[in-house]
């Protein structure tokens, strides 16, 4: 699988249990249909958080899918005070996070009130010094 | 049950006949058009019944090869996946069959099944990845029960040919179409000629031939699909008796419902092979439906509380559809009472695995040749074959791992 930004091949992470597809060159994140879900350990708190995506007029350009190569869509994820914009597959096989944008939906929807899943993901990510 | 296998065979014979007159009054009429009289539409049929009886070979001894391979499924060995071994093996002893399908894995998210095959020893059983991880034991029993009753219904066959003559007939209409999309260009051969011959009748004939290209795929189609929907009721009701837990399938079937994934590795000639519809957002059920609405399969399934029998499965049909129940009266009245089982509680490795999708996605990676690291820190990497550094950079713990 490419990644949508580079086109070089992405690897696949995994740490207890908890799988994503990541760029070693920019650091992304491809989460494929169902692992979001897994991510949150919760199916309300995922179709909470897939429904409150609201489309986007915006001029940046459209990457493409890395499995169905069709163009995704570009969605603002709320409820969010500043709303984060990623890149939605228009065939739902998954969601498109550039570098850090997973952990601030995270983080900002209050999805996660353990922060376990913020936790582990700033132990997969740490900000760079 | 004989009974039924026999009507089977007679529709799957009476249909393949259908088909093969369709193709052959389309090959007259089309010899017939562009030919300019009635000693060219002869050509046409057997051109037409060569077509047919090369496509009859063709799908007989590799037409299972050929929807395996177009749906892009990977033969697995016991070691893959054990479990689906496993029920594989079982309902091939529990259904008699004389020797188990070869089984294969569709590297797909989108949860569904099908078989294929020229008859019960020479058969073959796909699931997709998605199915496997969303299932647990007894749904996935109910599944792979579903596709054994369509091998031992002898339906894989019907589907194959049944498949590859739609393909033929399709085929045939397209090349109807640019042969006149080109005789357009430099056809002044032909008008000159049918102008000799008298031109009202060629008119006629060619708009004859026009119409019957545009019915042909349609009428074909409508065949296809309005039989293979009988079958899908069928074979649940096979299911179930062979499992003696309508409740496996119903879930399974539930769960498929539930997913909003269309298959990457589906069309439209393969889709009636599926256990359930592989293309999403279709509800309307019509003539070209290839499946009968699976909410209705369900609560079908739900409804049967008395027993597992064919006789209780056309009970419950007739009491959530109110129309005639679909088994043969043969198969519902030789039939001695089967009883429901309990069903089973999830094994103690069951609970344990918690995300199945993880494990089924490894055994695609290494199916598909990616490389394993572990790091240190606890982090898992899987490189992909195209990756081509000799070392990489854990993401966690920063450290430079060897390739």
């Amino acid at each position: 699988m490419q990644c949508p930004v580079c086109q070089t091949p992405m690897i696949a992470i995994e740490l207890d249990e908890v799988e994503t597809d990541y760029c070693p060159e920019c650091q992304g994140i491809w989460l494929d249909a169902g692992e979001l879900e897994i991510l949150l350990e919760d199916a309300d708190q995922t179709r909470r958080l897939l429904d409150s995506f609201r489309p986007a007029e915006t001029t940046e350009t459209a990457r493409l899918c890395p499995i169905c190569l069709k163009s995704m869509q570009k969605v603002y994820v709320e409820p969010s005070n500043k709303a984060v914009l990623i890149d939605r597959c228009l065939k739902s096989h998954g969601l498109w996070f550039d570098r850090g944008e997973l952990m601030q939906v995270l983080q900002q929807g209050a999805f996660d009130e353990q922060g376990k899943v913020a936790k582990l993901l700033r132990e997969m990510y740490p900000p760079e010094e | 049950m004989w009974e039924q296998i026999r009507v089977n065979k007679r529709n799957s014979v009476i249909l393949l006949g259908l088909m093969g007159a369709v193709l052959c009054g389309l090959g007259f009429l089309l010899g017939f058009a562009f030919g300019g009289g009635p000693e060219a539409g002869w050509v046409g049929i057997f051109v037409a019944a060569c077509i047919w009886v090369v496509m009859m070979m063709v799908s007989l001894f590799s037409g299972d090869q050929i929807l395996l391979a177009s749906s892009r499924a990977k033969p697995v060995t016991e070691e893959v996946h054990p479990q689906l071994f496993n029920v594989v093996e079982e309902m091939t002893i529990a259904a008699n069959l004389p020797k188990m399908p070869a089984v294969y894995i569709i590297n797909d998210p989108a949860p569904n099944a099908f078989a294929t095959g020229r008859n019960p020893q020479h058969a073959s059983v796909a699931v997709t990845a998605g199915l496997l991880a969303r299932l647990n034991r007894d749904e996935l029993q109910g599944v792979i029960a579903h596709e054994i009753s369509h091998i031992l219904h002898r339906d894989i066959l019907y589907v194959t040919v049944a498949g590859v003559m739609l393909g033929a007939v399709v085929l045939l209409s397209q090349v109807f179409f640019r042969g006149m999309f080109y005789s357009a260009w430099g056809g002044r051969r032909y008008s000159s000629r049918s102008r000799e011959n008298g031109g009202g009748a060629q008119v006629l004939i060619m708009i004859l031939a026009i119409f019957a290209a545009i019915l042909a795929p349609l009428f074909a189609q409508i065949l296809y699909f309005s039989l293979s929907r009988k079958r899908e009721y069928l074979a649940d009701a096979g299911a179930v008796r062979l499992t003696r837990y309508p409740e496996g399938l119903a879930g399974a079937l539930e769960k498929i419902a539930g997913t909003e994934l269309s298959m990457e590795s589906a069309n439209k000639v393969t889709a009636p092979m599926y256990i359930a519809n592989p293309f999403r957002g279709r509800k309307a059920v019509n003539l070209f439906s290839t499946h009968p609405p699976i909410e209705e399969r369900i609560r079908i399934l739900r409804a049967m509380s008395h027993g597992a029998g064919f006789k209780d499965y056309n009970q419950a049909f007739e009491q959530v559809t109110h129309r005639v129940g679909v088994i043969p009266p043969s198969a519902v009245g030789s039939e001695d009472s089967i009883g429901i089982r309990q069903g089973a509680l999830p094994t103690a490795e069951e609970a344990a695995v918690k995300h199945p999708q993880h494990q089924i996605g490894d055994i695609i990676r290494k199916v598909n040749g990616f490389r394993f690291i572990s790091c240190s820190c606890g982090l898992r990497l899987k490189l992909p074959p195209d990756y081509n550094g000799k070392t990489i950079r854990c993401p966690r713990c920063k450290r430079t791992l060897n390739i």
